[in-house]
């Protein structure tokens, strides 16, 4: 008996006295000791951290295999197994730095990102609503970036050197069809989409992805919030109109549903105006969007709206030398569906689809003008991750447009239909061969039934990181896109019009300051040349045009400098030549500008809980035909140049006070004149200039939030 | 801190239940071996309690980066060897925080920290159920988001924050901490706006009046947090 005591106590003091001390060192591969690494046996609780020469050491009474774990943020965990038999250990450990693809390089050829996740993002989502000038609109505070040209006429997007019609708007990953509201010719439009619903936005001036076609420009890819978090009611009154918003949560689903109103006319009887509205525009518009998590990771989203608009314009007309009406209704449906889940790991499904009904009845002059756009798109993309290094991408699509127009004179009618399907597929594979270079190779196939034909596009970029701060950036590809409906209208003889991108860039961002540089070549071919004036002839239109673009483009963005401010400072140069459409000869097109300059500040004003924002914009003369001279597009625009404002002050915490004025100065802004069709008697074509809808705009609003706690406030709208 | 020790060793204590005066060389035989076989058993518990309480004894000691680093390894092992439990997963994460508010101005080593924060914070959500304490923290990590830049997340954060806070206020109205930062957000809201914090110093005096009637359910859980209430206080003088 006393022995078996005797033998446990042994047994209990051997398991008390053997002890293994494990000492050694972590080394980090540059930066040589690593201090704070934990360093530990797996499953047990014995370990410690490396002190501050990358030393450590520690005792344990563990006997036979364990295995050691070194662990710090930002490497990879370094595991070993040891054999714990109670003499020292001693280890040197080399931690390799972990491949994490938010620090990695990041393609930025062409590519601007706006959304809160990263700190090297150029904007934030709160700048796309802030920027002084763009007034909430999404398109005009793309303008403030480098690589666009303000056309103050059109409102719309023009990319280096692109016609506006050569940009794609997404939702979601799906396409918006009519993305701008309708508008008078010359007349400036604005986007259809309230940009607060929108977390995080790409805008790509070039070199995007093999998964977007039908874009010779530029693409612009908005993002829609994910679940709200909470039961509210939203209220905005705006000098032009007011919305009602309402959100519902229930579950894993969320609902929200929006009302507006918009009028002109009390806002245009108070201000001076340069058009002679009869009718001011006055729209009306609902909007339903649903949320829905499935599964663990899934997420649906389905936000549909509608919108019907009108207004009667009166404008001169210069072959009768007399005031004629231009009205207008449109009338617009819009779904969009997407849902996103993972699939396992490392696969990730994204479908897409949207449909787009939208109506135009237009009538001047006793003449009335019809147009009709069913679009519908339909996307399914797999993406899958091979390694953590490598990522492969593919995807099918189908786009369906059928656009019509009729025309009715008091004596004649006629009417014109194009109904084409594309069909597309895509695939592309991301790869790093470390944290400092990524390569992104793909391609795409589209066929078009109405055109009969198939193209190909190669697309490839990569960058190169050159230290912790800077990287290069360069892009290739061919971007094809289906001739305009005002020529498909009349002839299917025609092929995909071609650009292919040449694209450089060079970012460096340290600690609030970013210094981005790009310089880019376009190469247009195969665009659609109209040969006589017999628009109405399929003979009239071949596929011969084209042209070039080339440019530099530079952004500076500064929020560290000046305490509570922000600001950027884009600069674009554009040196571009076309021979396409109706020209006679190769000439720079009407919608470029040579130079382009932005400067965009934005000041907190703690004390006052304001955010004042402040921005002028500066476009040098544009070109524009004047048929009584000889030589083709030889006339210039007066420069442009505009100074806005905007204020916005937390009132209560749940009441905002909006104020903004665009063109505050009120310069003079003309976009060159328009003429008339017909020589008058002497042979002289009449003109008359183009100008905005008046010298200065002021929108006064106020945002009021309920919920039921009561201190919410739509800040996020304005701040 | 320093009573979570004691505490700790106190419940120890009464894990070893031995009388030796009622019984013979057998049964003092079979103890013996059941007191072998029990201490392996046992040591896992044992060893955790022990653990714990020695790393929560340090946070007294903790003044720089470094020493919270150090701390928050021993509370990463600490999880990774008990995967089940909440507690250590809670310091880990509360370690990371007070990280990521003391480093002076490196934004990504911010949103690094609280990277990791992030990722013991989404474990405790998944093994709890309606722990004040974890919704608490979770406030605390929505701030430490938005001080990294308060002029772009003030709003989406400053909402979650007050949101989490609120759950945690929901769950255990009388949880020290969950109205202490309730109180913390409501006293920079009041900031925000003009208003005169000295407002909350009622509701302040009787945190700290009432700070210590709040037992914790065991000796390991989240007890801290009285200094800065006290401190709220100080200010309203």
């Amino acid at each position: 008996m006393k022995n078996s005591i005797a033998f446990f106590l042994f047994l209990f003091s051997v398991g008390l006295s053997a002890q293994t001390t494990i000492s050694g060192t972590v080394r980090a591969p540059k930066d040589g000791s690593l201090p704070g690494a934990n360093v530990y046996l797996k499953g047990t609780y014995d370990g410690t951290s490396s002190n501050v020469d990358g030393k450590f050491s520690f005792k344990t009474q563990k006997k036979g295999s364990y295995v050691l774990m070194v662990e710090f943020m930002g490497f990879e965990p370094f595991s070993k197994e040891l054999e714990l038999t109670g003499s020292n250990i001693h280890l040197d450990v080399e931690l390799k730095e972990k491949f994490n693809r938010l620090d990695a390089v990041t393609i930025t050829a062409g590519t601007f990102e706006a959304g809160d996740k990263k700190q090297a993002n150029h904007l934030s989502s709160l700048d796309m609503i802030t920027t002084a000038g763009a007034a909430g609109d999404v398109f005009g505070a793309l303008q403030t970036l480098p690589g666009t040209t303000t056309n103050g006429e059109s409102g719309r997007l023009f990319v280096k050197g692109g016609d506006s019609d050569e940009s794609q708007t997404y939702i979601d990953g799906a396409l918006v069809h009519t993305p701008y509201n309708s508008s008078a010719p010359n007349t400036a439009t604005r986007g259809r989409f309230n940009p607060f619903m929108f977390k995080g936005t790409i805008f790509s001036t070039g070199g995007y992805s093999a998964e977007y076609g039908q874009a010779l420009s530029s693409v612009l890819l908005l993002n829609t919030n994910d679940m709200p978090s909470q039961n509210q009611l939203d209220l905005s009154i705006l000098s032009i109109g007011a919305e009602m918003a309402v959100t519902k949560m229930k579950g894993n689903s969320a609902l929200t549903a929006s009302l507006g109103y918009t009028n002109l006319a009390p806002y245009m009887q108070l201000v001076p105006k340069n058009y002679q509205w009869q009718k001011a525009p006055e729209s009306c518009n609902g909007a339903v969007s649903i949320r829905r998590k499935t599964g663990k990771t899934g997420m649906l989203k389905i936000y549909s709206s509608f919108d019907n608009g009108s207004f009667i314009l009166a404008q001169l007309d210069l072959d009768q030398n007399k005031m004629i009406d231009y009205a207008l209704n449109n009338r617009n449906f819009f779904v969009n569906a997407s849902w996103k889940a993972n699939l396992g790991e490392k696969t990730t499904l994204s479908s897409a689809a949207s449909f787009t009904s939208d109506f135009d009845k237009v009538a001047f002059d006793g003449k009335h003008w019809d147009k009709e756009l069913n679009g519908f798109h339909l996307k399914q993309v797999v993406s899958r991750e091979m390694t953590n290094k490598v990522t492969v991408r593919a995807g099918a699509e189908w786009f369906s447009h059928l656009s019509e127009q009729i025309w009715q004179t008091p004596v004649d009618s006629f009417s014109n239909r194009v109904n084409n399907n594309v069909i597309a597929a895509f695939t592309e594979a991301e790869m790093y061969t470390s944290g400092r270079f990524v390569a992104r190779i793909g391609g795409r196939v589209e066929y078009s039934d109405y055109l009969r034909k198939f193209n190909m596009a190669p697309r490839i970029t990569a960058a190169w990181k050159l230290n912790e701060n800077s990287q290069f950036s360069a892009a290739y590809g061919w971007f094809y896109q289906n001739p305009s409906d005002d020529y498909l209208f009349y002839t299917r003889w025609l092929g995909y019009e071609r650009a292919n991108h040449y694209i450089l860039s060079y970012q460096s961002s340290e600690k609030g300051r970013t210094l981005r540089a790009e310089i880019y070549y376009k190469d247009y071919q195969n665009l659609v040349k109209q040969l006589t004036d017999e628009f109405y002839l399929p003979e009239s239109y071949n596929n011969n045009g084209n042209g070039f673009a080339r440019g530099l483009d530079l952004y500076w963005r500064d929020k560290k400098t000046i305490k509570h401010g922000d600001y950027w400072i884009s600069y674009s140069y554009l040196d571009t030549r076309r021979n396409y459409r109706n020209y006679p000869e190769t000439a720079i097109p009407n919608f470029a500008s040579t130079h382009n300059l932005a400067v965009v500040y934005k000041h907190w004003f703690g004390k006052l809980r304001s955010l004042a924002g402040v921005n002028y914009r500066y476009s040098s003369p544009r070109v524009y035909n004047d048929p009584n001279s000889n030589n083709f597009n030889s006339m210039q625009t007066m420069a442009y140049h505009t100074l806005d404002v905007s204020w916005s002050f937390l009132f209560k915490p749940h009441i905002i006070i909006y104020g903004a004025v665009t063109n505050l100065p009120g310069f003079k802004q003309e976009f060159g004149r328009r003429f008339s069709s017909q020589p008058d008697e002497s042979g002289i074509y009449q003109s008359t200039a183009i100008t905005p809808g008046s010298g200065r705009f002021f929108v006064l609003a106020c945002f009021i939030t309920f919920t039921k706690k009561g201190d919410q406030n739509q800040l996020d709208k304005i701040q | 801190m320093r009573n979570v020790k004691e505490r700790c060793f106190n419940e120890k204590e009464t894990t070893t239940p031995i009388n030796l005066k009622t019984t013979n060389m057998k049964t003092i035989h079979i103890t013996l071996a059941m007191l072998f076989i029990s201490f392996a058993a046992m040591s896992q518990k044992e060893q955790y309690y022990q653990a714990m309480g020695e790393s929560l004894s340090q946070y007294a000691t903790c003044k720089s980066m470094d020493d919270f680093q150090a701390l928050g390894n021993k509370f990463s092992m600490i999880a990774k060897s008990t995967p089940d439990e909440w507690l250590p997963l809670y310091y880990h994460a509360h370690c990371y925080i007070i990280m990521s508010f003391m480093e002076p101005s490196d934004m990504n080593k911010k949103d690094a920290l609280l990277d990791a924060a992030e990722i013991s914070i989404n474990k405790m959500l998944e093994i709890t159920n309606k722990e004040a304490d974890v919704y608490a923290l979770q406030a605390m990590f929505y701030s430490g988001r938005l001080m990294v830049n308060p002029m772009e997340r003030g709003q989406k954060f400053g909402m979650l924050a007050s949101q989490a806070a609120g759950t945690a206020m929901g769950i255990d109205p009388s949880n020290p901490r969950a109205r202490l930062i309730k109180l913390q957000n409501d006293i920079g809201t009041a900031r925000f706006f003009g208003q005169d914090p000295k407002a909350f110093c009622d509701q302040a005096k009787e945190l700290v009046a009432t700070w210590d009637g709040f037992k914790p359910k065991s000796s390991l859980h989240p007890v801290w947090g009285k200094q800065q209430a006290v401190e709220i206080t100080a200010s309203c003088n």
